[in-house]
Protein backbone atom coordinates (compact mmCIF):
# COMPACT_ATOMS: atom_id res chain seq x y z
CA UNK A 1 0.00 0.00 0.00
CA UNK A 2 3.19 2.36 0.81
CA UNK A 3 4.33 1.63 -2.68
CA UNK A 4 1.24 2.50 -4.47
CA UNK A 5 0.92 6.08 -2.31
CA UNK A 6 4.60 6.75 -3.57
CA UNK A 7 4.18 5.65 -7.24
CA UNK A 8 1.39 8.44 -7.32
CA UNK A 9 2.83 11.05 -5.33
CA UNK A 10 5.79 10.77 -7.47
CA UNK A 11 3.58 10.54 -10.68
CA UNK A 12 1.44 13.96 -9.53
CA UNK A 13 4.99 15.60 -8.72
CA UNK A 14 5.81 14.54 -12.38
CA UNK A 15 2.93 16.14 -13.75
CA UNK A 16 3.04 19.37 -11.79
CA UNK A 17 6.71 20.01 -13.53
CA UNK A 18 5.00 19.31 -16.44
CA UNK A 19 2.26 21.72 -16.01
CA UNK A 20 4.57 24.46 -14.96
CA UNK A 21 6.72 23.88 -18.05
CA UNK A 22 3.95 24.55 -20.12
CA UNK A 23 2.85 26.84 -18.80
CA UNK A 24 5.65 29.40 -19.64
CA UNK A 25 4.92 28.67 -23.18
CA UNK A 26 3.68 31.35 -25.30
CA UNK A 27 -0.17 31.17 -25.50
CA UNK A 28 -2.22 32.17 -28.81
CA UNK A 29 -3.63 34.93 -27.22
CA UNK A 30 -0.13 36.32 -26.15
CA UNK A 31 1.41 35.66 -29.87
CA UNK A 32 -1.71 37.51 -31.61
CA UNK A 33 -0.89 40.55 -29.29
CA UNK A 34 2.63 40.55 -29.61
CA UNK A 35 1.72 40.10 -33.95
CA UNK A 36 -0.42 43.23 -33.52
CA UNK A 37 2.34 45.38 -31.40
CA UNK A 38 5.22 44.58 -33.82
CA UNK A 39 3.08 45.21 -36.64
CA UNK A 40 2.11 48.52 -35.46
CA UNK A 41 5.59 49.18 -34.42
CA UNK A 42 6.65 48.10 -37.70
CA UNK A 43 4.08 50.24 -39.88
CA UNK A 44 5.61 53.11 -37.47
CA UNK A 45 9.25 52.80 -37.82
CA UNK A 46 8.62 52.63 -42.39
CA UNK A 47 6.52 55.61 -41.60
CA UNK A 48 9.55 57.10 -40.03
CA UNK A 49 12.12 56.00 -42.41
CA UNK A 50 10.45 57.33 -45.43
CA UNK A 51 10.22 60.99 -43.48
CA UNK A 52 14.30 60.81 -42.39
CA UNK A 53 14.71 60.02 -46.15
CA UNK A 54 12.79 62.52 -47.73
CA UNK A 55 15.40 64.75 -45.41
CA UNK A 56 18.14 62.82 -46.39
CA UNK A 57 17.13 63.98 -49.88
CA UNK A 58 16.61 67.74 -49.34
CA UNK A 59 19.43 68.42 -47.30
CA UNK A 60 21.55 66.72 -50.20
CA UNK A 61 19.89 69.10 -52.29
CA UNK A 62 20.50 71.79 -50.21
CA UNK A 63 24.19 71.08 -50.03
CA UNK A 64 24.81 71.21 -53.56
CA UNK A 65 23.08 74.14 -54.00
CA UNK A 66 25.59 76.00 -51.20
CA UNK A 67 28.03 74.37 -52.97
CA UNK A 68 27.26 76.00 -55.98
CA UNK A 69 26.95 79.60 -54.25
CA UNK A 70 30.14 78.80 -52.85
CA UNK A 71 31.63 78.13 -55.74
CA UNK A 72 30.45 81.52 -57.88
CA UNK A 73 31.10 83.55 -55.17
CA UNK A 74 34.81 82.54 -55.31
CA UNK A 75 34.77 82.72 -59.32
CA UNK A 76 33.36 86.34 -58.50
CA UNK A 77 35.78 87.60 -56.16
CA UNK A 78 38.62 85.93 -58.72
CA UNK A 79 36.82 87.69 -61.36
CA UNK A 80 36.65 91.32 -59.07
CA UNK A 81 41.16 91.02 -59.55
CA UNK A 82 41.06 89.94 -62.91
CA UNK A 83 43.15 86.84 -62.48
CA UNK A 84 42.91 82.96 -61.91
CA UNK A 85 44.12 80.22 -59.81
CA UNK A 86 47.72 80.13 -61.88
CA UNK A 87 48.22 83.99 -61.36
CA UNK A 88 47.51 83.94 -57.58
CA UNK A 89 49.82 80.94 -57.17
CA UNK A 90 52.61 83.23 -58.25
CA UNK A 91 51.70 85.87 -56.56
CA UNK A 92 51.70 84.20 -52.97
CA UNK A 93 54.90 82.81 -53.55
CA UNK A 94 56.12 85.94 -54.47
CA UNK A 95 54.74 87.39 -51.32
CA UNK A 96 56.67 84.21 -49.42
CA UNK A 97 59.70 85.13 -50.70
CA UNK A 98 59.39 89.01 -49.34
CA UNK A 99 58.59 87.54 -46.23
CA UNK A 100 61.46 85.36 -46.11
CA UNK A 101 63.69 88.25 -46.92
CA UNK A 102 62.39 90.63 -44.32
CA UNK A 103 62.74 87.75 -41.85
CA UNK A 104 66.22 87.46 -42.86
CA UNK A 105 66.85 91.39 -42.68
CA UNK A 106 65.20 91.62 -39.29
CA UNK A 107 67.48 88.65 -38.04
CA UNK A 108 70.45 91.05 -38.43
CA UNK A 109 72.82 92.91 -36.06
CA UNK A 110 72.37 96.69 -36.38
CA UNK A 111 75.69 96.40 -38.54
CA UNK A 112 75.47 93.35 -40.46
CA UNK A 113 71.81 95.61 -41.60
CA UNK A 114 73.92 98.44 -42.49
CA UNK A 115 75.89 96.58 -44.31
CA UNK A 116 72.63 95.47 -46.10
CA UNK A 117 70.85 98.71 -46.31
CA UNK A 118 70.44 98.53 -49.94
CA UNK A 119 68.76 95.05 -49.78
CA UNK A 120 65.82 97.00 -47.73
CA UNK A 121 65.23 99.11 -50.70
CA UNK A 122 65.31 95.97 -52.96
CA UNK A 123 62.28 94.27 -50.66
CA UNK A 124 60.81 97.95 -50.39
CA UNK A 125 60.55 97.79 -54.43
CA UNK A 126 58.90 93.97 -54.62
CA UNK A 127 56.13 95.18 -52.09
CA UNK A 128 55.92 98.64 -53.92
CA UNK A 129 55.18 95.73 -57.15
CA UNK A 130 52.71 93.41 -55.03
CA UNK A 131 50.27 96.54 -54.08
CA UNK A 132 49.96 97.36 -57.61
CA UNK A 133 48.81 94.15 -58.31
CA UNK A 134 44.86 93.53 -58.44
CA UNK A 135 45.58 90.42 -55.99
CA UNK A 136 46.79 92.52 -53.73
CA UNK A 137 43.18 93.77 -52.86
CA UNK A 138 42.05 90.30 -51.71
CA UNK A 139 41.82 90.37 -47.69
CA UNK A 140 44.50 87.55 -47.11
CA UNK A 141 47.33 89.84 -49.06
CA UNK A 142 46.00 92.98 -48.16
CA UNK A 143 46.43 92.50 -44.58
CA UNK A 144 49.80 90.84 -45.18
CA UNK A 145 51.28 93.49 -47.44
CA UNK A 146 51.04 95.57 -44.76
CA UNK A 147 52.33 93.54 -42.32
CA UNK A 148 55.67 93.41 -44.44
CA UNK A 149 55.43 97.41 -45.36
CA UNK A 150 55.40 97.53 -41.46
CA UNK A 151 57.90 95.36 -40.66
CA UNK A 152 60.10 97.41 -43.38
CA UNK A 153 59.50 100.41 -41.85
CA UNK A 154 60.59 99.54 -38.53
CA UNK A 155 64.06 98.25 -40.09
CA UNK A 156 64.31 101.66 -41.40
CA UNK A 157 63.87 102.81 -38.12
CA UNK A 158 66.11 100.71 -36.31
CA UNK A 159 68.68 101.65 -39.03
CA UNK A 160 67.69 105.14 -38.25
CA UNK A 161 68.34 104.98 -34.87
CA UNK A 162 71.80 102.83 -34.98
CA UNK A 163 73.13 105.60 -37.57
CA UNK A 164 72.19 108.13 -34.98
CA UNK A 165 73.43 106.45 -32.19
CA UNK A 166 76.91 106.52 -33.42
CA UNK A 167 78.11 110.05 -34.28
CA UNK A 168 81.42 111.68 -33.71
CA UNK A 169 82.62 115.54 -33.56
CA UNK A 170 85.72 115.98 -34.96
CA UNK A 171 88.29 117.89 -32.94
CA UNK A 172 91.73 119.95 -33.65
CA UNK A 173 94.48 118.06 -35.26
CA UNK A 174 96.89 119.98 -32.85
CA UNK A 175 94.70 118.82 -29.89
CA UNK A 176 93.33 115.57 -31.07
CA UNK A 177 94.73 114.06 -33.87
CA UNK A 178 91.60 114.09 -35.87
CA UNK A 179 91.56 113.22 -39.32
CA UNK A 180 89.70 110.32 -40.86
CA UNK A 181 92.65 107.50 -40.40
CA UNK A 182 92.59 108.79 -36.52
CA UNK A 183 89.35 108.49 -36.26
CA UNK A 184 88.50 105.01 -37.46
CA UNK A 185 91.47 103.98 -35.48
CA UNK A 186 90.19 104.72 -32.16
CA UNK A 187 89.18 101.76 -30.35
CA UNK A 188 84.96 103.38 -29.70
CA UNK A 189 84.94 103.46 -33.45
CA UNK A 190 86.50 100.82 -35.15
CA UNK A 191 89.50 99.87 -33.88
CA UNK A 192 90.97 99.73 -37.47
CA UNK A 193 92.39 102.32 -39.54
CA UNK A 194 91.73 101.05 -42.31
CA UNK A 195 88.01 101.32 -41.97
CA UNK A 196 88.49 105.03 -42.32
CA UNK A 197 87.12 104.72 -46.26
CA UNK A 198 83.46 103.71 -44.22
CA UNK A 199 83.74 106.88 -42.32
CA UNK A 200 83.97 108.89 -45.73
CA UNK A 201 81.16 107.08 -47.69
CA UNK A 202 79.13 107.31 -44.93
CA UNK A 203 79.70 111.21 -44.69
CA UNK A 204 79.93 111.89 -48.19
CA UNK A 205 77.59 115.07 -48.13
CA UNK A 206 80.23 116.40 -45.18
CA UNK A 207 83.13 115.56 -46.62
CA UNK A 208 83.86 115.96 -50.06
CA UNK A 209 87.97 115.28 -49.80
CA UNK A 210 88.83 112.87 -47.13
CA UNK A 211 92.25 114.67 -46.29
CA UNK A 212 89.91 117.74 -45.28
CA UNK A 213 88.00 117.30 -42.47
CA UNK A 214 86.65 120.79 -39.64
CA UNK A 215 86.46 121.29 -36.12
CA UNK A 216 82.96 120.68 -35.04
CA UNK A 217 82.01 118.41 -37.72
CA UNK A 218 79.61 116.48 -36.20
CA UNK A 219 80.40 112.73 -38.44
CA UNK A 220 77.99 109.67 -38.83
CA UNK A 221 80.32 106.67 -38.14
CA UNK A 222 78.28 103.83 -39.76
CA UNK A 223 78.05 100.12 -37.99
CA UNK A 224 80.96 98.08 -38.21
CA UNK A 225 81.51 95.81 -41.51
CA UNK A 226 83.72 94.90 -43.83
CA UNK A 227 83.97 97.62 -46.75
CA UNK A 228 81.85 97.94 -48.73
CA UNK A 229 82.15 97.38 -52.79
CA UNK A 230 81.60 100.94 -53.09
CA UNK A 231 83.82 102.10 -50.15
CA UNK A 232 86.51 99.48 -51.79
CA UNK A 233 86.15 101.81 -55.08
CA UNK A 234 86.28 105.20 -53.75
CA UNK A 235 89.35 104.40 -51.82
CA UNK A 236 91.28 103.13 -55.09
CA UNK A 237 90.04 106.00 -56.67
CA UNK A 238 91.18 108.18 -53.96
CA UNK A 239 94.72 106.27 -53.81
CA UNK A 240 94.53 106.94 -57.72
CA UNK A 241 94.25 110.74 -57.79
CA UNK A 242 97.09 111.51 -54.94
CA UNK A 243 99.35 108.89 -56.87
CA UNK A 244 98.54 110.92 -60.47
CA UNK A 245 98.85 113.99 -58.05
CA UNK A 246 102.61 113.37 -56.42
CA UNK A 247 103.86 112.16 -60.34
CA UNK A 248 106.07 114.91 -61.42
CA UNK A 249 104.85 117.00 -64.05
CA UNK A 250 104.65 115.57 -67.63
CA UNK A 251 108.05 116.48 -69.13
CA UNK A 252 108.10 119.15 -71.90
CA UNK A 253 107.86 117.90 -75.45
CA UNK A 254 111.09 117.35 -77.61
CA UNK A 255 111.77 120.21 -80.05
CA UNK A 256 111.10 119.64 -83.30
CA UNK A 257 113.87 118.94 -85.37
CA UNK A 258 113.94 121.06 -88.43
CA UNK B 1 -4.05 13.55 7.94
CA UNK B 2 -1.84 12.03 5.86
CA UNK B 3 -3.64 10.52 3.51
CA UNK B 4 -5.86 13.34 2.96
CA UNK B 5 -2.99 15.55 2.08
CA UNK B 6 -1.24 13.10 -0.24
CA UNK B 7 -4.77 13.18 -2.15
CA UNK B 8 -4.97 17.14 -2.42
CA UNK B 9 -1.89 16.72 -3.88
CA UNK B 10 -2.80 14.15 -6.36
CA UNK B 11 -5.45 16.25 -6.79
CA UNK B 12 -4.01 19.73 -7.57
CA UNK B 13 -1.43 18.27 -9.87
CA UNK B 14 -4.37 16.67 -11.99
CA UNK B 15 -5.86 19.57 -12.04
CA UNK B 16 -2.99 21.85 -13.61
CA UNK B 17 -2.28 19.13 -15.67
CA UNK B 18 -5.91 18.96 -17.62
CA UNK B 19 -5.64 23.15 -17.51
CA UNK B 20 -2.31 23.48 -19.23
CA UNK B 21 -3.22 20.96 -22.01
CA UNK B 22 -6.50 22.60 -22.53
CA UNK B 23 -4.87 25.94 -23.78
CA UNK B 24 -4.62 26.79 -27.54
CA UNK B 25 -1.04 27.87 -28.37
CA UNK B 26 0.86 29.41 -31.59
CA UNK B 27 2.48 26.32 -33.92
CA UNK B 28 5.96 26.82 -35.40
CA UNK B 29 4.79 28.85 -38.76
CA UNK B 30 3.55 31.27 -36.65
CA UNK B 31 6.19 31.81 -33.96
CA UNK B 32 8.51 31.98 -36.99
CA UNK B 33 5.90 34.85 -38.76
CA UNK B 34 6.34 36.63 -34.94
CA UNK B 35 10.48 36.40 -35.17
CA UNK B 36 10.30 37.51 -38.97
CA UNK B 37 8.35 40.34 -37.59
CA UNK B 38 10.87 41.41 -34.61
CA UNK B 39 13.85 41.23 -37.10
CA UNK B 40 12.37 43.57 -39.51
CA UNK B 41 11.47 46.25 -36.30
CA UNK B 42 15.10 45.47 -35.34
CA UNK B 43 16.04 45.96 -39.05
CA UNK B 44 14.10 49.43 -39.58
CA UNK B 45 15.63 50.73 -36.40
CA UNK B 46 19.20 50.46 -37.65
CA UNK B 47 18.28 51.87 -40.76
CA UNK B 48 16.64 54.97 -39.37
CA UNK B 49 19.97 55.36 -36.90
CA UNK B 50 22.28 55.27 -40.25
CA UNK B 51 19.36 57.64 -41.97
CA UNK B 52 19.78 60.19 -38.51
CA UNK B 53 23.45 59.93 -38.58
CA UNK B 54 23.32 60.96 -42.83
CA UNK B 55 21.20 63.98 -41.80
CA UNK B 56 23.29 65.33 -38.92
CA UNK B 57 26.19 64.85 -41.40
CA UNK B 58 24.73 66.77 -44.18
CA UNK B 59 23.34 69.55 -41.71
CA UNK B 60 27.12 70.02 -40.67
CA UNK B 61 28.41 70.27 -44.15
CA UNK B 62 25.68 72.69 -45.04
CA UNK B 63 26.43 74.80 -42.29
CA UNK B 64 30.42 74.59 -42.95
CA UNK B 65 29.18 75.68 -46.49
CA UNK B 66 26.85 79.06 -45.36
CA UNK B 67 29.58 79.88 -43.24
CA UNK B 68 32.13 79.66 -46.04
CA UNK B 69 29.69 81.75 -48.45
CA UNK B 70 29.17 84.51 -45.36
CA UNK B 71 33.25 84.93 -45.19
CA UNK B 72 33.13 85.13 -49.51
CA UNK B 73 30.60 87.60 -49.65
CA UNK B 74 32.47 89.48 -46.26
CA UNK B 75 35.38 89.42 -48.64
CA UNK B 76 33.75 90.54 -51.81
CA UNK B 77 33.31 93.53 -49.93
CA UNK B 78 36.45 94.18 -48.69
CA UNK B 79 37.93 93.50 -52.13
CA UNK B 80 35.36 96.46 -53.67
CA UNK B 81 36.68 99.00 -51.02
CA UNK B 82 40.70 97.82 -51.32
CA UNK B 83 40.12 98.43 -54.82
CA UNK B 84 38.66 101.88 -54.98
CA UNK B 85 41.25 102.54 -52.83
CA UNK B 86 44.07 101.20 -55.82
Amino acid sequence: MKVLNCVILVAALVLSVGSYAAAQEMTKEEWQKQITEFTAKRNELKTKLAGVQAEVDKLKKDDADQAAAVKKCNDDLMALVGADAAAERGYAAKLDEIDAKVNELSRLSNQDLWARKGEIDDVQKMVDGAKQSKLGALPKYYDRIKEQQNRLDALRKTLEAAQLAMTYTVGTWAKDRDCLWNIAKKPKIYDNAFMWPKIWQGNKDKIKNPDVIKKGQVLTIPPKADLTKEEKSAVRSYWNKKKAAAEPAAAPAAPVKK
Amino acid sequence: MKKSLAGLFVAGALLATLATGCTSRPNAEELKQLDDLKAEVSSLERQIGAKQSEVAALQKAIADKQAQLAQCEKEKAQVQEHLKGM
